[in-house]
């Protein structure tokens, strides 16, 4: 397993839990794959002692019991992750960076077989939302899925209005990476505009890197 | 690698947990999992439930489709009545159908199989007709409203042993005939459903029996309706004979005079020659007198004889005489032939003549009303074409034309006829410069009865009579009228092919 993501915990820590822009007016049901994913994810990287702790401190709802077919209120997930950059000093950005790279191969795993097709990050990136999305809302039609709006491409550059309550815009920067390691591409990921920076909105910006 | 108690203790409490947790989620999973299953069923055996309605259905629609087709095509009242036994049997999924038409309660003899049994034979079945006719009402000879319903006891019969149920209906047919279907059903109870539908479809068989009975009636009226017709004509045939007669004796007066002519003038020619003949006995006497003993008479003596009877002339009047009477007989002859030919009643066949030779005709049987007073100008020409027509009607149409200008011209005037030969055409204008008609007068031209001459002075049939000849002629009729100037009628005969 390729563990390059933990380079992310190098980076400078700014801030312990979540960012003003995360502050949130309604909880939104999630579903339950990602909690089951993030386990895994802890369980690899820190063993699942950690993830015990975790449980223990963070005394949620649903008591850590998860199952991917189940949906729970996503209020939990943001406890665990605040916890776990509170326990390892990671701030939410290295966080949600960090998972959401470790994220996509499993997610591509369980995606429908049209994902599997696309060679090339902008590719992938115009698909998810008339392809992959499309499939996913015929097995979950109450799932709430992000919206990308594509505002500017070159051959080298894709920016795109990444649209969704949740404002996981770091964990979508995560995936786009991931996306980029799987397609064997190398590409940076910034934000030109973010919400958690106190922009209207959050413009996702990658750059192949020839 | 060694771990102190409490190290493992801690690890043992991590891992309970764990289990704790994943024991949970499975239980839970296999809740989620329970409820989707059971979701899945429900969901499946309500689709399986709309697929078995959905399919009643669509088979109710296709008996309703299959019976209205029947009732709207063209098949006779019999075949549709043995197609809807067929139908109505299979929809309703009986054994056993069977149709029967009664009179006065009585059962027709049926010229076809009337039995029909399941999958689709039809049989004749005697026995089992006999017993099954029990159960239907037969002496009722009202229609029914509606399909009914009774059970079959089990003892009754045999040959109906195993059927429980028998359903019913009628239809009332032509000349207080019913036609009776009734359908025999082995099933422990009746789809009521499945009634509701055969309701519709017998709503549809209704209306298509009644549709077929319209017919029938209408057909016999059709025939009714053609033998008037034929009466009609040959009513109409009769009115030409006898308006042509009654136009003759108007004629009457006019042709005697035309006949009384030439017979006068010959009478008086006879007398004439009677006395040439006198004279010449008188010569051959005087001669005889003045032969000699030798019998010779000498050519001044002879002479002076022949002076004296005034031979020359006489020989020369004789002839001219002659010619005068030959002619004044042709004359009558003519006359006679043309009345015969006017007055024949004929069969209305159509023959090739010619219009010359009947106008001709027509001006000398008129000819007695326009000679004194008016100027005929014939102009038509000399060889015009053949056309289709009977001669004698189409003679009575030009004559009645002929007189009525004549009387329309009662200070005297110009009676014109001419022809215009077209492709395909032959038109005819006769004209008149009499006193015109107005616009009433027009209107009611060709109205049987309708006459502007005194009581006692014209039927009232002579142009409508002519109208009715020109309409069978396919000749086309127009006529111009100004009151002060004349009147033009303009016949339009069709050329043969």
């Amino acid at each position: 397993m390729n563990f390059d993501y933990l380079e992310v915990a190098h980076y400078p820590l700014a801030k312990i839990g979540l960012l003003p822009g995360m502050a949130r007016i309604e909880e939104y049901p999630m579903k339950g794959i990602i909690f089951v994913k993030l386990n895994q994810f802890v369980d690899e990287l820190w063993g699942d002692e950690f993830w015990d702790e975790l449980l223990n401190v963070a005394d949620l709802p649903s008591h850590g019991i998860y199952t991917s077919v189940a949906t729970y209120d996503d209020e939990e997930l943001f406890t665990l992750v605040g916890l776990i950059m509170e326990k390892k000093n990671l701030t939410a950005q290295e966080a949600q960076i960090a998972f959401g790279q470790w994220m996509f191969e499993q997610l591509l795993q369980a995606a429908p077989p049209e994902a599997h097709k696309f060679t090339d990050v902008f590719k992938f990136l115009y698909g998810v939302q008339n392809v992959i999305h499309v499939e996913v809302k015929k097995l979950n039609p109450e799932a709430i899925l992000p919206e990308f709006e594509f505002l500017e491409e070159t051959p080298t550059t894709l920016s795109f209005h990444y649209i969704s309550p949740r404002k996981l815009c770091y964990f979508c920067e995560g995936i786009v990476q991931g996306l980029a390691s799987h397609t064997g591409q190398q590409v940076t990921v910034e934000q030109t505009e973010c919400e958690h920076q106190g922009d209207e909105r959050c413009v996702m910006k990658v750059t192949k890197v020839v | 690698m060694s771990k102190s108690i409490s190290e493992l203790e801690a690890r043992i409490g991590v891992l309970e947990r764990k289990i704790e947790r994943e024991k949970k989620a499975r239980v839970m999973s296999e809740q989620h999992l329970e409820v989707h299953s059971r979701a899945l069923y429900e969901s499946n055996q309500s689709l399986q439930t709309s697929l078995a309605i959905a399919k009643k259905k669509q088979a109710e629609l296709e008996f309703l489709r299959q019976t209205s087709g029947d009732v709207s095509s063209d098949i006779s009242l019999q075949e549709l009545i043995t197609n809807t036994v067929e139908l109505t049997g299979q929809f309703f999924s009986v054994e056993c159908g069977l149709f029967i038409v009664t009179n006065n309660g009585q059962a027709l003899e049926s010229k076809v199989d009337n039995i029909w049994r399941a999958p689709n034979k039809w049989v004749s079945d005697p026995v089992f007709f006999n017993q099954a006719i029990q159960f239907l009402p037969l002496e009722q000879q009202e229609s029914l409203s509606m399909w009914l319903v009774s059970s079959i006891d089990d003892e009754a019969s045999q040959a109906l042993s195993g059927f429980k149920w028998i359903v019913f209906g009628n239809f009332a047919l032509l000349g207080g005939k019913i036609a009776w279907l009734a359908f025999f059903s082995r099933a422990e109870f009746l789809d009521e459903e499945a009634l509701s539908v055969l309701g519709t479809a017998r709503e549809h068989l209704l209306s298509g029996i009644t549709r077929r009975v319209t017919d029938v009636s209408i057909r016999k009226r059709t025939v009714e309706l053609q033998n008037t017709v034929d009466r009609l004509k040959q009513a109409e045939r009769q009115l030409i004979q006898s308006e042509k007669m009654a136009s003759l004796g108007q004629l009457a007066a006019g042709v005697a005079h035309e006949i009384n002519n030439p017979v006068g003038f010959i009478r008086s020619n006879i007398e004439m020659l009677e006395e040439y003949l006198q004279d010449y006995q008188g010569l051959h006497c005087s001669i005889a007198e003045a032969l000699t003993a030798e019998g010779q008479i000498d050519t001044q003596q002879y002479n002076a004889l022949c002076d004296k009877y005034d031979l020359a002339y006489i020989q020369q009047d004789a002839q001219d005489l002659l010619i005068s009477n030959l002619e004044g007989l042709d004359r009558v002859k003519e006359i006679v032939e043309n009345l015969k030919t006017f007055s024949h009643s004929g069969d209305g066949k159509l023959e090739r003549i010619s219009l010359n030779l009947c106008i001709e005709g027509a001006l000398k049987i008129a000819w007695n009303a326009l000679k004194y007073e008016h100027i005929v100008d014939n102009q038509l020409n000399a060889d015009l074409p053949q056309i289709l027509g009977n001669n004698g009607q189409l003679q009575q149409v030009f004559v009645n034309l002929f007189v009525n200008a004549a009387y329309a011209m009662t200070n005297g005037g110009k009676l014109s006829i001419k022809s215009t030969l077209t492709a395909d055409r032959l038109i005819i204008d006769v004209s008149d410069t009499g006193c015109g008609m107005d616009k009433k007068t027009l209107e009611q031209l060709f109205t049987p009865f309708f006459t502007t001459k005194p009581i006692g002075v014209g039927t009232g049939l002579g142009l409508s009579v002519s109208y009715a000849i020109l309409e069978s002629h396919n000749v086309l009729t127009q006529v111009h009228s100004a009151v002060g100037k004349g009147t033009q009628f303009s016949l339009s005969f069709p050329l043969p092919e």
